[in-house]
């Protein structure tokens, strides 16, 4: 694998963890559904996934980037199961409205579990850390990918802001605590 | 506010990167990661409403 096509798959990761961020967002403002800590937590795991990939895409592919990926998925897969095991009882209708038959939590798991995947599978492609290589060009495609996911974190902390307000945030939140 | 600053710190470790200091972002990140490990622990026992 060159580093251009390592470039462009971390490029194509910051997409899709943006994606993530923005479909868990949209959900909260369409369903009116306020994340919980564990769902907050989960998501501040998304954005820590996007680091790695920055970094890639900013100084070339290295392995200890791949290495930070798989430690912040471990640590939301964590959160993940916890949240899980926390709704496992049978009649448990568990944490707000499920997504494609699957709640928000249990999405998170999986797509964690597959970060540390493809961060394993990218490591084992020796040529793309080849020492005498520079780090490639960027394009607007790579510009974009890291503005919209520090942009969609970004917007994540204002929401957690406003829900949360300047003290500790209730474990069952039903309002905005700013904006009451 | 916690979960704000757990945010802002991620988006601040992007930015670094994005600013060419691939070590400070790096330090930033682990910071970051102590941080929500011990949000974790505080929310991990949180009393949620069964429901049913």
């Amino acid at each position: 694998m060159t580093p251009q096509i390592a470039i462009r798959l971390n490029t194509l990761a910051l997409y899709s963890i943006s994606a993530i961020l923005i479909v868990a967002f949209y959900w909260q403002m369409a369903h009116d559904e306020l994340p919980c800590p564990l769902c907050l937590l989960q998501r501040v795991a998304f954005t820590a996934l996007g680091v790695g990939p920055v970094l890639t895409l900013r100084h070339g592919p290295r392995p200890a980037h791949y290495g930070l990926v798989i430690i912040a998925a471990l640590m939301g897969a964590a959160i993940a199961a916890r949240q899980i095991l926390l709704h496992i009882m049978p009649g448990d209708a568990g944490y707000g409205s499920a997504f494609f038959g699957l709640h928000l939590y249990t999405w998170a798991f999986l797509c964690f579990v597959a970060a540390i995947l493809a961060s394993a599978t990218m490591l084992t492609f020796d040529k793309q850390f080849a020492p005498e290589v520079k780090a490639p060009a960027r394009g607007k495609f790579e510009d974009v990918a890291i503005w919209l996911i520090i942009g969609v974190t970004a917007l994540n902390a204002a929401s957690a802001l406003l829900e949360c307000g300047f003290s500790g945030c209730p474990a069952n939140p039903v309002r905005y605590e700013l904006l009451n | 506010m916690e979960f704000f600053i757990a945010f802002f710190n991620f988006a601040l470790a992007m930015w670094l990167a994005w600013r060419h200091e691939a070590p400070s972002a790096i330090y930033v990140f682990f910071a970051g990661l102590v941080f929500t490990a011990a949000l974790y622990l505080r929310h991990a026992t949180d009393a949620l409403p069964l429901s049913f």
